[in-house]
C-alpha cells in the first residue's frame, strides 16, 4: 500500500456510522478513479466485518479505525479495532447454504460471504494491545465465479 | 437511502441500498405483503447479509401460507451475493434483461 495514497478514519462503534462509512468508501474511489463496479463489493465487505465488530465487541475502544488504500487494479482496506478479545474471522466456519428454507436463519452469511467476495483476506491480533486488524483486498481481477 | 413502493400491479418496488440501518424499516414494509408477491429489484444497488435475512424472514412467512416471494429485475452483482448466499435455492430469481 502506498502510505501517501491511504485515507484513514475513524468510526463510532454504532450501526449509524455505515452511512459515513459509505460516504468514505464512495469518495475515495472517485479521488482515486477505483473502478466503481468495486463499490458494492467493498461496502458490503465494510459492512460485515464493521458490523461484526458492533455486535461482538461492544466494550471495545469507542471507534474503529478504517484506512483504505489504492491496490492495483483495486483498493486495500484495513479495519482496526482497539481494546477487544480475539476473534479471527478468517476461521469463522461457513454458513450451510444447502439447507432447505424451513432450516435456514437469518445471520451466519456475513463472514461466508467476505471470504467468498475479496482476493485475499487477513488477520492480525496483538495480545499485549488487545488491538485486531483486519485487511481484505478487492480488485478488479477477481471476479466472481 | 432505500425506498419501498408497491407498484401497478401489487409488485414491491425496492431501490437504494438495503444494508443493516435499513432492515427495521424494510421488514416492516414486507410485514405488510401476503400470497406470492414480486419484488421488482430494478433500482435496488445494494444488499448486505442483514437485508439477506429480511429477505429470509419474508420468505419464510410467506411459505408458511403457500406463498412466496419472487425476485425480479436482479443486478449482476446482486445475482452473485445471492447465488453465494444460497438464495438461488430458495427463491426464484429473474435477472434484469
Amino acid at each position: 500500500m502506498t502510505a501517501t495514497l491511504t485515507a484513514a478514519r475513524s468510526f463510532p462503534r454504532s450501526f449509524d456510522s455505515l452511512e459515513d462509512i459509505f460516504a468514505f468508501t464512495s469518495e475515495f474511489f472517485g479521488r482515486h478513479g477505483v473502478d466503481r463496479d468495486l463499490l458494492p463489493t467493498v461496502d458490503l465487505v465494510l459492512e460485515e466485518l464493521f458490523t461484526n465488530m458492533v455486535k461482538y465487541s461492544p466494550d471495545g475502544a469507542p471507534t474503529i479505525r478504517l484506512e483504505m488504500g489504492p491496490a492495483p487494479d483495486g483498493v486495500e482496506v484495513t479495519l482496526t479495532d482497539y481494546d477487544v478479545d480475539l476473534f479471527d474471522v478468517t476461521e469463522a466456519p461457513d454458513a450451510d447454504i444447502n439447507l432447505p428454507i424451513e432450516a435456514r436463519k437469518p445471520g451466519k452469511l456475513g463472514l461466508h460471504l467476505v471470504r467468498r467476495l475479496v482476493d485475499s483476506l487477513q488477520y492480525e491480533y496483538s495480545t499485549e494491545r488487545r488491538e485486531s486488524r483486519t485487511t481484505f483486498r478487492k480488485t478488479g481481477a477477481r471476479r466472481p465465479a | 437511502m432505500l425506498a419501498m413502493n408497491f407498484g401497478g400491479d401489487g409488485e414491491v418496488v425496492i431501490s437504494g441500498r438495503l444494508d443493516a440501518s435499513q432492515c427495521a424499516a424494510a421488514l416492516a414494509f414486507l410485514e405488510k405483503v401476503n400470497g406470492t408477491v414480486s419484488l421488482d429489484c430494478r433500482g435496488l444497488e445494494y444488499i448486505s447479509s442483514a437485508g439477506l435475512g429480511v429477505l429470509l424472514k419474508t420468505q419464510k412467512r410467506l411459505a408458511g401460507g403457500g406463498g412466496k416471494l419472487r425476485l425480479t429485475g436482479v443486478n449482476r452483482h446482486l445475482e452473485d451475493i445471492f447465488r453465494y448466499s444460497g438464495f438461488d435455492q430458495i427463491f426464484e430469481i429473474e435477472p434484469a434483461p
